[in-house]
């Protein structure tokens, strides 16, 4: 039962329901501002639900991209780009966090005050890094590798120039930081295990301190993937990726509502897909910290 | 020595905040510094709209975020209406809403007067900014003053007869709320600016001339002088790293209230 209400709530309304709604409200925003008239607004619910029927006549007549390639486009590369952006995310906040926490571990214990210093100096910087425009970044990505730069660079760029990565480190550093001091981690160290200074593996202090941590982390990593989807959207538009993102562009300039219709379809679908996932991660290990963030 | 720390950090703030004041002196945009005289212009004019953009985001945001925070907490009904809603426009990339809200709007401002233009642009803008960066505003008010309240409500004011509304007015007026206040506000003029720079880099990117020329921003300057950088054409590479050292500093300032105001917070 558990399962069937998570399957309707996450998969049938904030998936498939928020995704159709979305581009129906978004494309007819867009409508009303060019001040379109009732003939264009019936034509473009008709492409709409030409589309979602996956009738094959849909946008037959659209020059440039067909309905089929930008789903192609969707799945080969912005959703793969978001997956990659959404592991180096989840990577850099756990070494983040794994570090600054073993530090701060280190010294209430040992009394340690080079930790202290290094966490200080490394936070710095990497803030000072995250207020680098993102769009900057990509220049010095386009300068350096040319028009064709590897998508892995991309994913990189995204998440350590868009702020993010530093943004979820600290979130799960102070979310770890803050139970140190807890019975529970008192208890704990008082076994004789491994800190875990990078990586908070099983069975390290730190490893510890991430299960506990981590019911909330994995919610926070949710909200974060329409943040990611809008990185990559514009890095598809600054390398003209034939992904999404130039495409909902053209189409916008172009005025082609059929195209816009398929760009802005497929973009929310794999926002909700990706959210979709994180979000089954955090049913399968922790139901009733889902149950709790309903 | 503590003391001595929190004003140099104040200064700092100052300093790196000073673009957006500098951009308000009389006659800044007549002072070229070796520039040519119509890039400096547009440098100047860009960070006088978005000082404008800013300042009042923070405040349309920040009014509605108390009022829905206030009123999630008084009738839960509100409150969980309210948090459906704005799950449902968070679950939609900030960048699509913003091009969405504004994009369109070029036609109108096509055949609007010049002035007429800028203030329609950034009532379109401050608009988009504001829907986007709601969810978080308000989840960041409403759960503290909820916590707050319920923690607060029972043991003492309500003895005192207190409303309800007063005694959220109280807990509002508190030191801890106003420190979240504080956090929020510099939240959403980070998420701000992040927004319009980059709403104006894609417009630039994407749509060059035929964009909106309403809408001035650091974030359009940079895409349009991205050659000088990436292909030796004319011009001094300054002006592609100019407003990017000045957008730089201004968000770090907004980053180290934000840092300040979680160290406090883990103090406390």
């Amino acid at each position: 039962m558990r399962f069937l209400r998570f399957l309707a709530l996450e998969l049938g309304l904030r998936g498939v329901v928020f995704t159709l709604v979305g581009t129906l409200a978004l494309v007819g925003l867009y409508l009303a501002s060019v001040g379109a008239s009732a003939d264009l607004y019936l034509k473009t619910l008709g492409a709409f639900w030409s589309m979602v029927t996956l009738n094959p006549d849909f946008s037959l007549q659209t020059a440039g991209f067909s309905a089929g390639e930008i789903i192609s486009s969707g799945a080969a590369i912005t959703f793969p780009l978001a997956l990659v952006s959404l592991l180096f995310l989840v990577v850099i906040a756990l070494v983040g966090a794994s570090t600054a926490a073993s530090s701060t571990y280190l010294r209430t214990v040992q009394g340690g005050r080079r930790a202290l210093g290094l966490g200080a100096l490394g936070g710095l910087l990497a803030s000072l890094l995250s207020a680098v425009p993102l769009f900057v970044g990509f220049w010095l990505l386009y300068g350096s590798s040319g028009m064709n730069p590897s998508p892995m660079l991309i994913a990189l760029v995204v998440v350590v120039l868009g702020g993010l990565g530093w943004d979820a480190a600290r979130f799960l550093t102070l979310d770890m930081k803050r139970q140190i001091d807890t019975t529970h981690t008192l208890v704990f160290s008082t076994l004789g295990p491994a800190v875990g200074r990078v990586l908070p593996l099983p069975g390290t202090v730190t490893g510890y301190l991430l299960n506990s941590a981590a019911p909330r982390f994995i919610p926070y990593v949710a909200g974060k993937v329409p943040a990611i989807i809008g990185g990559v959207t514009i890095a598809e538009m600054v390398f003209n990726f034939p992904g999404l993102g130039s495409t909902l562009l053209d189409a916008l300039v172009n005025m082609n509502t059929d195209t816009l219709i398929a760009a802005v379809f497929v973009l929310l679908a794999v926002n909700a897909l990706v959210t979709f996932l994180v979000k089954s991660a955090l049913f399968v290990l922790y139901p009733r910290w889902y149950e709790k963030a309903l | 020595m503590k003391k001595l720390f929190e004003i140099l950090g104040i200064a700092a703030v100052v300093v790196m905040l000073s673009p957006f004041l500098f951009a308000w002196v009389p006659g800044a945009g007549e002072w070229t510094v070796g520039l040519p005289t119509a890039y400096w212009h547009s440098l100047v004019t860009s960070f006088r709209q978005l000082s404008i953009t800013l300042a009042f985001t923070v405040l349309v945001a920040g009014a509605v975020t108390v009022v829905l925070g206030y009123c999630s907490i008084l009738w839960p009904v509100v409150g969980k209406t309210t948090a459906a809603v704005l799950d449902a426009v968070e679950s939609i990339p900030a960048i699509l809403v913003a091009l969405f809200c504004y994009a369109p709007v070029a036609v109108a401002l096509a055949s609007n007067s010049a002035s007429t233009s800028t203030i329609l642009s950034l009532s379109v803008f401050i608009f988009a900014a504001t829907l986007t960066t709601l969810p978080e505003a308000v989840r960041g008010v409403a759960l503290p003053l909820g916590e707050l309240y319920h923690r607060k409500y029972s043991v003492s004011l309500r003895s005192y007869g207190f409303t309800r509304g007063r005694i959220l007015a109280v807990l509002l007026n508190s030191k801890d709320m106003r420190d979240v206040l504080r956090r929020t506000a510099a939240v959403i003029l980070l998420k701000t600016l992040v927004l319009d720079c980059s709403f104006s880099f894609i417009i630039q990117v994407g749509m060059g001339a035929n964009g909106t020329p309403a809408h001035t921003s650091p974030g359009g300057l940079i895409a349009a002088w991205r050659m000088v950088l990436l292909r030796d054409i004319d011009g001094s590479r300054l002006m592609f790293w100019l407003p990017v050292i000045l957008l730089v500093m201004v968000s770090f300032a907004f980053l180290l209230l934000l840092g300040q105001d979680k160290q406090k917070e883990q103090h406390a």
